[in-house]
């Protein structure tokens, strides 16, 4: 019996190693983002030198940080509930699209000024918040309502300015894109603003408790009362804030409200997502995580656009990375810890 | 001393699809007391919990808390009345920290000026996990970090407060289902002395085990459950293990249930033997032996390893240790398909989840697990597909309005049988039966056991791992006793002279 009782634990505690093990290997994941960040740099100062470690190449990659940033961000809550935004292409687009139509601008007498891009983020918010309601009540796949919207968004982008796009006028926006504070211009501001916002909301509010446990397992919010429906709606109206800001952003860039202002915004953010460390499977990772991978995503392409990689190549690389970073950090036959 | 009534249930029932999980039980815990529940695998006991908790409602009875009907929606209005559960499934938020997860859903208690106050959120969790003696556990802690002893110590901290937050000074009822799986005995101590703590404040506790010796030291009165009944009830004083034991077990059942009469002497040839096997943290040291027309069962309670060995058998999962050889030849398996090449199949427990694909027909499913040998030139031939549903229907008298009526409108008797034509047609001679007769009336249980008889009297091997004790000592020539992954007996099970069910009871628990 004493015999039978030792060999049981021995049992226990090769479980518990397990355990400890499989913790050991996700604190050293945890530290890899970094690590490939100062890779990267590196790696890229060494082969262009002075041209990529410049002052001046650095306030590029700020500027070129912000939307990625924008995007991410939202992503990223959508991500830790466990679901996927497809949509990010063309409510970006809609929103920067909508947006240039109602400042002031060549193609008609509109000007809005404030309200224009007040109204722009505001349909953005209304696809994400649509997105979250068909996905929860109709039960639709987050990926098929996500990818519709996608379609659905940047038809209306086109349909908002008919045909040729819209160039804005507004002086003042137009300034926009040269102003910078402290050296850093004036859309990373923005998207840092945001970025502490999200902060603020992952850390600081009780929503954002809410969004590691919708992610981890949805029975345990919902056995003490936590809405898990609502919770997912809130969580994709977010997002589609983030992104209607990122599509004003972008026409900030471009002053020419085109559809294309989201196109190829999505697979970066995803990759920033997931290279981060925040988990496909939902309830890991968050909004520091995002930071670094977007900061990776963004040093790789202004790195290799130094180089003059094709911009093929630049995307297939770029698929490379999110599909290695998902392997590495899928949960493969999970211990399940049920006693 | 006379302790006040705290709780009590009367003539439970709790029915699911036909069957009766819950035939009228009771339950009476009283203030300061530690209520012991014990019963095999199905007696009802986590059914119970989870009616009291409020995650299901039951089908009949009443319960009541401090004398006032009690009928709780869901967990969170249980925990309002006083009731609290630690499940047996984990339920802390891996991600977050000890203290967000002590007041999970309740945040908004601390939010100030539209921010969450962690500061004073922690130091409230500092003093809840003091209460409970647990005052080394630093609730900044993200509970990953955790080892399984303190993440169980974390959830009972958050269990007593949450019911006794919400029900303000009175005294609560603590559900604790199998709390002690995971714990190495310094930790079980550690987790009795909380208990002790709890009831002498006046607050009860019903604690739910398998594991005998534990209960018999920490209750001061003990149920015993069977088959979803009441099957004794004794105070601490008068409890014993045998006694327990006694209580837990059925009678057996008629010899012709079990079809004794074709049960068959096996012959010597070992068809599959495992030496020293084990997988790392479920089972180890397993050296079972299968001969040729023999039903072999084994025994256990859920954790104690006989699924899984099951399934590394079966090809599923890959042992970390030992070896297996089937027919005198060593194998090692990557996957149930190369099992199945050497003569392997398990027809699984979870039929709906693993057994039957519900939008085939009957025909298709049973063609399954043999679909070369219906082919010509890689192309399954519906004729011989027709041919074998039609003869396997007659054989087997499987009820269904024809061979192409989708496999989910039989019913589960029926479903079950065309899973046993799927494994007999592909022609495996070592077959593994995961609680074959789960989900199945009466009548074609006893079908199924005849069914296997015929198989093992045509020369293939079964392993087995019965419902009931009952159903797996009457159904074996031999069977095999597991506890917490280890083999702790042997009984020779000859149809002249089985085993008693107190005998096998008292080496799985």
């Amino acid at each position: 019996m004493v015999k039978n009782n030792q060999e049981a634990l021995t049992i226990q505690e090769e479980f518990a190693n397990k355990i400890k093990a499989e913790n050991r290997r996700e604190k050293l994941i945890k530290w890899a983002p970094v690590l490939v960040l100062v890779v990267l740099v590196v790696f890229f100062t060494i082969a262009r030198g002075s041209a990529f470690a410049s002052a001046s190449n650095f306030v590029t990659i700020l500027n070129q940080w912000a939307i990625p940033l924008l995007v991410a961000l939202g992503l990223t809550f959508v991500i830790m509930i466990g679901s996927i935004d497809l949509s990010i292409d063309g409510t970006v687009g809609m929103a920067g699209s909508i947006a240039a139509v109602l400042l002031m601008n060549n193609m008609n007498s509109n000007n809005f000024g404030v309200f224009g891009i007040i109204i722009a983020i505001l349909c953005s918010v209304f696809v994400g918040f649509l997105i979250g309601v068909i996905h929860v009540k109709l039960k639709v796949p987050s990926f098929m309502v996500s990818f519709a919207f996608m379609n659905i968004c940047t038809g209306i982008a086109y349909v908002a300015y008919s045909g040729t796009p819209a160039k804005v006028t507004d002086p003042v926006f137009a300034a926009l894109p040269k102003m910078s504070f402290l050296g850093i211009p004036l859309i990373t501001w923005i998207a840092l603003l945001m970025l502490a916002i999200c902060i603020y909301i992952q850390e600081f509010t009780p929503f954002g408790r809410h969004i590691y446990a919708v992610g981890t397992d949805e029975t345990i919010p919902r056995s003490v009362g936590v809405n898990v429906d609502r919770v997912k709606i809130k969580v994709f109206t977010l997002a589609g804030f983030l992104f209607g800001v990122a599509g004003v952003v972008g026409l900030i860039r471009e002053q020419l409200g085109q559809a294309s202002i989201g196109t190829g915004k999505m697979f970066p953010a995803q990759a920033a997502v997931v290279i981060g460390g925040t988990s496909l499977a939902g309830g890991k990772g968050g909004v520091i995580n995002t930071i670094i991978g977007t900061l990776i995503m963004t040093v790789l392409e202004n790195g290799l656009n130094m180089m003059g990689v094709d911009s093929n190549i630049k995307t297939g690389i770029q698929g490379v990375i999110i599909l290695v970073a998902v392997i590495l950090t899928t949960k493969r036959g999970s211990t399940i810890i049920s006693k | 001393m006379e302790r006040k009534l705290l709780f009590s249930a009367k003539n439970i029932t709790k029915s699911f699809y036909g069957t009766q999980a819950l035939k009228g039980v009771d339950l009476e815990v009283h203030e300061g007391e530690v209520v012991g529940l014990v019963g095999e695998n199905g007696a009802g006991k986590s059914t119970l919990l989870k009616i009291i908790i409020g995650v299901q409602p039951q089908t009949s009875g009443e319960m009541f808390m401090q004398g006032k009907p009690f009928a709780p929606a869901d967990p969170m209005a249980a925990n309002k009345e006083g009731v609290g559960m630690v499940f047996q499934e984990q339920s802390l938020i891996v991600n977050l920290s000890v203290g967000q997860n002590i007041f999970f859903g309740h945040e908004k208690d601390f939010m100030k000026y539209g921010v969450v106050n962690w500061k004073k959120m922690y130091e409230d969790a500092r003093k809840v996990l003091e209460e409970v003696n647990c005052g080394y556990i630093n609730p900044k802690k993200k509970v990953i970090d955790l080892n399984f002893a303190t993440r169980q110590m974390v959830e009972i901290a958050k269990v007593v407060n949450m019911t006794k937050s919400e029900h303000g000074d009175h005294k609560c009822l603590i559900l604790l289902d199998e709390p002690t799986s995971v714990l190495n005995e310094a930790e079980v101590q550690n987790l009795f002395k909380e208990v002790r703590k709890l009831t002498a404040k006046g607050h009860a506790v019903v604690f739910v085990s398998h594991h005998l010796d534990e209960v018999l030291e920490i209750s001061d009165r003990i149920y015993v459950y069977k088959d979803g009944e009441n099957a004794g009830n004794m105070d601490i004083k008068d409890a014993t293990e045998e006694k327990l034991y006694e209580a837990m077990v059925g009678h057996s059942t008629t010899t012709e249930y079990y079809h004794l009469a074709d049960q068959r002497k096996p012959e010597e040839e070992v068809v599959l033997e495992t030496r020293d096997m084990g997988v790392s943290g479920v089972f180890k040291h397993c050296d079972i032996k299968l001969r040729k027309g023999e039903i072999l069962g084994i025994c256990g309670v859920v954790g104690s390893g006989k699924e899984e060995i099951c399934s590394v058998v079966c090809g599923d999962v890959k042992p970390t240790s030992g070896e297996m050889y089937v027919k005198g030849k060593k194998v090692s398996y990557s996957s149930p398909a190369q099992a199945l090449q050497d003569g392997i199949l398990m027809i699984p427990m979870e039929r709906h989840a693993e057994g039957i694909v519900r939008n085939l027909s009957v025909a298709e499913n049973m063609a399954l697990s043999n679909a070369p040998l219906l082919s010509e030139h890689g192309i399954v031939l519906k004729k011989k597909v027709d041919e074998q549903a039609d003869r396997w229907i007659k054989k087997l008298r499987i009820k269904t309005s024809s061979k192409d009526a989708e496999l989910i409108s039989l019913s589960g008797g029926n479903q079950q049988k065309v899973v046993f034509a799927r494994a007999l047609a592909s022609e495996a001679d070592i077959i593994i039966l995961n609680h074959p007769t789960r989900g199945v009336d009466v009548g074609a249980k006893e079908e199924i056991y005849a069914l296997t008889r015929e198989v093992v009297a045509q020369g293939k091997s079964v392993i087995l791992l019965g419902d009931t004790l009952d159903e797996c000592i009457g159904m074996s020539n031999r069977v095999i006793v597991m506890k917490d992954g280890l083999i702790t007996g042997e009984f020779q099970a000859d149809a002249d002279e089985k085993p008693s069910q107190v005998s096998l009871v008292t080496l799985m628990m």
